[in-house]
C-alpha cells in the first residue's frame, strides 16, 4: 500500500476520516475501488430493503438492512450504521406500522450517503489520475 | 506453508477486503469465497481447510448452522456487523470474533490468536491419582485418540478441555481440535485425576490451563466453561488457594 502522508487523500467531513484512513492504510486507489462497489452494490442491496418492506416482510426487511449496515460501515458512515441498526432491532421488535418514521429517515440518508459517495469518488479519481 | 482458509461471505465488498488482507498478510491463501453456506459446505467436503472465515447472518442458512455441519474442526474467525453473537461464539470455541468493517491491524490480531503456540512453561499440578488399579498409565504424558481416520498423539498438557457431543467428545487445544467417538464417562475414569477434572456432565477441563473462575464459570484460554452443580467442591479443594 501506498504511504499515507505525501499527498494524502482527505475524505469528506461526513465520513469517519479517522476509520477510513486506518482502513485503506493510505491506499487511495483502493479506496476507489471500494467507493466504486458501493455505488455498484447499494441500489441491488436497498431493492430488497424496498422490497420487503412495501410486502411488510419484516424478516427480509431485517436481512436486507443488515446487509446495508455493513456496505455503509466500508465508507465511513458509522452514524448510518447505527440508524441501520436501530431499524434492523426495530423490525424485531415492532410491528410494521411502528417502522414507518425509522423507514423515511433511512431512505433519506441512503439518498444522503449516496450522493457524498459519488462526489468522493469524483474526487478519488481526480486524486488517483493526479499521482499516477 | 501457509494457513489455508476460505471466506464464506455473502457482501462482496466485505469478502474482497478479507481477501486483500489475507493477501497482505503473506500468511493466508485463499482458497475460495462463498456466497451462502451451502456452496461453502459443499467445497469443504471436498477439500478441508486450516481456517474459515464465517459470516453469521446470510440468506438461508446461518454461519453457527454451517459449524453445527462441520464433520471436522478447523480454526474458525467469525466476521460480522453485530456484537450480540459474541457469546454464542464463545459456545463454538471460535478462535476471534472480527466486528465489520475491521482493519488491517484488527485482522492480524484475529491471525496471532489462531497462531499463538501453545504454552509450554505452566507448572503441571501433581496430585494423588484417584483412578483404579486397572487403568491405564494415568502418568503418562501423552495419550492417543481415534480422529481423522488415524491414531492422533496429544500431549496431555496441551489439551484445553474435553467436550461431550452426543456419541462424540471433542478435544479442544491450541492447535486444533479434534473429535472422537466416545463417552465422557469413558475418558472420565481414564483422565480424571492429575491435571483433568470433570468440572460439568459435558467437560472435563485441564486444570492446568484454567485463568479465572467467575461465579459457576471457568474462563480457560478464551473459552467459558460452566461448573455443574456437584462439581464445585471437587473444583475447590484441586485448586490449591492460599
Amino acid at each position: 500500500m501506498k504511504d499515507s502522508t505525501p499527498g494524502k487523500f482527505v475524505f469528506n467531513q461526513h465520513l469517519d476520516a479517522r476509520f477510513l484512513d486506518e482502513l485503506f492504510d493510505g491506499d487511495a486507489v483502493y479506496a476507489q475501488i471500494v467507493f466504486e462497489d458501493f455505488l455498484r452494490d447499494l441500489p441491488d442491496y436497498w431493492k430488497d430493503v424496498d422490497t420487503a418492506y412495501l410486502n411488510q416482510d419484516l424478516r427480509n426487511l431485517r436481512t436486507s438492512i443488515h446487509k446495508c449496515k455493513t456496505l455503509f460501515g466500508y465508507v465511513g458512515f458509522s452514524d448510518i450504521q447505527q440508524l441501520c441498526q436501530e431499524f434492523e432491532n426495530s423490525c424485531s421488535e415492532t410491528s410494521y406500522s411502528g417502522l414507518e418514521a425509522g423507514y423515511r429517515v433511512l431512505v433519506q440518508k441512503k439518498e444522503e450517503a449516496r450522493n457524498i459517495i459519488e462526489t468522493e469518488y469524483d474526487r478519488l479519481k481526480l486524486f488517483n489520475a493526479a499521482d499516477s | 506453508m501457509k494457513i489455508t482458509c476460505i471466506i464464506v461471505e455473502d457482501i462482496q465488498i466485505a469478502a474482497d477486503f478479507l481477501k486483500k488482507f489475507c493477501d497482505k498478510s503473506g500468511l493466508i491463501e485463499v482458497r475460495g469465497h462463498f456466497l451462502n453456506v451451502e456452496d461453502a459446505l459443499a467445497y469443504l467436503a471436498q477439500d478441508q481447510v486450516d481456517l474459515l472465515f464465517l459470516d453469521i447472518e446470510m440468506p438461508g442458512a446461518t454461519g453457527f448452522e454451517l459449524l453445527d455441519r462441520l464433520t471436522y474442526s478447523p480454526r474458525i474467525i467469525l466476521t460480522t456487523s453485530k456484537t450480540e453473537y459474541a457469546f454464542d461464539a464463545f459456545q463454538y470455541h471460535v478462535s476471534d470474533y472480527l466486528k465489520k468493517p475491521f482493519t488491517y491491524n484488527r485482522f492480524l490480531e484475529a491471525l496471532q490468536k489462531i497462531a499463538r503456540p501453545v504454552p509450554t512453561d505452566l507448572p503441571i499440578v501433581h496430585t494423588a491419582t484417584t483412578t483404579s488399579p486397572q487403568v491405564p498409565s494415568p502418568d503418562m504424558e501423552f495419550l492417543f485418540i481415534k480422529a481423522e481416520d488415524k491414531l492422533v498423539k496429544l500431549v496431555k498438557n496441551d489439551i484445553f478441555f474435553i467436550e461431550s457431543m452426543r456419541d462424540y467428545v471433542k478435544f479442544v487445544t491450541a492447535g486444533k481440535n479434534y473429535m472422537t467417538y466416545s463417552t465422557l464417562k469413558n475418558l472420565e475414569e481414564k483422565l480424571n485425576g492429575g491435571i483433568f477434572l470433570k468440572v460439568h456432565r459435558s467437560f472435563i477441563v485441564n486444570i492446568n490451563k484454567i485463568d479465572d473462575i467467575r461465579g459457576n464459570t471457568i474462563y480457560l484460554q478464551g473459552n467459558q466453561i460452566p461448573i455443574g452443580k456437584g462439581h464445585k467442591d471437587e473444583l475447590v479443594k484441586r485448586l490449591n488457594i492460599l
